[in-house]
């Protein structure tokens, strides 16, 4: 399996990897099919993300894709980060393979969740 | 620049430098047709007759029991459809931990009207020799068996099923690729009347492979054209690869018993590293009736990809046992069978070590993992790493 440089230096170095105390959104998505599963939890502040860690269990590419998402959510809106196409998270690791396209659903996913979770505890959502 | 560690011997191994050698010449020297009558033919059937001196000798066969095949897949098929064919109905007997070459040889066989039984195996990947016994018929006309499960590296009873197999005069097939070379096999004590085994799993080369088909079992040709093989696989020769192959054979007869010794002990090294740097790992397959370089582990609540992938950065070569493809993750279905529970069967990792593994790579290995699993966990929500 060919991977891109950028997602071997997401899975090399992982960015904000790890559990957030007191986050002010959490979401997660699982993707059934391969057991994958990716959490974000997001610190907000005016309504745009100033923080995103995440968790992840998974292949290399989706433990990538999350570090990747990370740094694509800050400085999003809460609106933005909650319609974020998985085309976003594939260009940010330098593409996928396509059998392994599930790592930017799986990410979208969480990550759109999260931001959802954080505009309801807002009383936006 | 890393080191490389190849530890996927299972898999395939690097051809030996003597077994290249001696196929050089095979390719443009000695080119001829080996059913050709004239001397350019004949020095290519020489070349054939030696490989089948050198596995007969190796096997303590006669050379009129070893056909030539284009791998073990190959060899799996015309083992169990030759006496399927013969006998054009019948039970099958095989387990549910087989490689696909026999599991799916088997399978298309259901669907062509014979019926068969798959037997489960025990938590060390094993076939009872008593569930052989119960599942035998008075219809049944093979019995196939794996020398040893590629995963787990559990060596099977072949001898004890062998002596059933024997008595109740059902053909044992044996699917040797992984035992062939690598541990002793008898074929008389065992009761083995066909083997199954390959050139590229004993450094020797690819496409190239041989059944052994003891005298007297009843078979019929799957492969049909010209008189190749006393008629039993039809096709011309891939000499060179015979001659690798037959050169690959002598070279294991010589080294296979102290490499053994070796490989046993590195592979017990690389668990004992493991487990003492690692939390929840389990060792899979069984503790001593294994294949002497196989080190099959199990990582709970890690993804196996992600472990290889981690390992493939640092210059290793291992092998996932759960594969991911178009997204789906399947976790082994020998480790499934095997009773182990998903979220340690998602995370196997299967070393199989070879000729070249020293205990630098060994230690190699186990400083690279110990940290990788760690970090992993960490990111992990599920087990260790949940808030």
């Amino acid at each position: 399996m060919q991977y891109s440089p950028t997602l071997i230096d997401h899975f090399r170095n992982p960015r904000n990897a790890g559990v957030m105390r007191e986050p002010d959104g959490v979401g997660e998505e699982e993707f059934t099919e391969c057991m994958d599963l990716a959490r974000f939890y997001l610190r907000v502040r005016d309504g745009r993300v100033e923080e995103a860690r995440f968790q992840a269990y998974g292949c290399g590419p989706t433990l990538a894709a999350c570090s990747a998402g990370t740094e694509i959510a800050a400085g999003f809106t809460l609106e933005d980060l909650a319609t974020v196409p998985p085309a976003r998270i594939e260009a940010a690791v330098g593409g996928l393979p396509p059998e392994r396209r599930h790592a930017a659903l799986v990410v979208a996913g969480a990550l759109r969740a999260a931001a959802r979770d954080a505009l309801a505890r807002n009383g936006r959502g | 620049m890393n080191r490389r560690v190849y530890l996927d011997h299972n898999a395939s191994t690097p051809v030996h430098p003597e077994v290249l050698q001696a196929m050089l010449p095979y390719f443009s020297e000695r080119f001829g047709n080996p059913s050709s009558v004239h001397g350019f033919g004949r020095e290519s059937r020489e070349g054939i007759d030696t490989a089948r001196e050198q596995i007969a000798a190796f096997l303590k066969v006669s050379k009129d029991e070893i056909v030539f095949t284009s791998g073990g897949t190959e060899s799996d098929n015309l083992g169990i459809k030759g006496v399927a064919a013969a006998r054009r109905t019948g039970h099958i007997i095989t387990s549910q931990i087989e490689h696909h070459a026999v599991l799916r040889t088997v399978q298309t066989l259901e669907q062509e009207g014979f019926t068969a039984t798959y037997l489960p195996v025990d938590g060390d990947g094993m076939v009872s020799p008593d569930d052989v016994r119960t599942a035998l018929r008075p219809d049944t006309i093979v019995v196939s068996l794996m020398g040893a499960n590629s995963e787990v590296g559990t060596l099977q009873p072949i001898r004890e099923v062998g002596r059933i197999t024997r008595e109740a005069g059902v053909p044992l097939h044996v699917d040797g690729v992984q035992t062939f070379g690598k541990v002793p096999i008898d074929v008389e004590a065992s009761g083995i009347d066909l083997l199954s085994f390959s050139g590229h799993k004993i450094y020797g080369p690819k496409g190239v492979a041989g059944l052994y088909i003891r005298k007297g079992t009843k078979m019929a040709s799957i492969q049909h054209g010209g008189e190749h093989e006393r008629r039993r696989r039809a096709g011309t020769e891939n000499v060179a690869g015979i001659v690798g192959l037959g050169k690959a054979v002598e070279i294991r007869a010589r080294e296979m018993g102290e490499e053994a010794t070796r490989l046993t002990a590195l592979r017990d090294r690389l668990w004992q590293g493991v487990r003492d740097g690692v939390d929840e790992v389990r060792l899979n397959g069984h503790a001593t009736q294994r294949l002497p370089g196989t080190c099959n582990m199990c990582f709970r609540n890690v993804e196996s990809e992600s472990i290889v992938l981690g390992l493939d950065l640092k210059g290793i070569g291992v092998s996932a046992g759960s594969a991911c493809t178009s997204g789906n993750v399947e976790p082994s279905y020998v480790l499934v069978a095997m009773g182990i529970p998903l979220d340690w069967a998602m995370g196997s990792v299967r070393s199989s070590l070879g000729h070249a593994t020293s205990t630098e790579d060994i230690d190699y290995v186990i400083e690279s993992i110990v940290p990788l699993v760690a970090k992993l966990r960490t990111q992990s929500p599920v087990g260790a790493g949940r808030p």
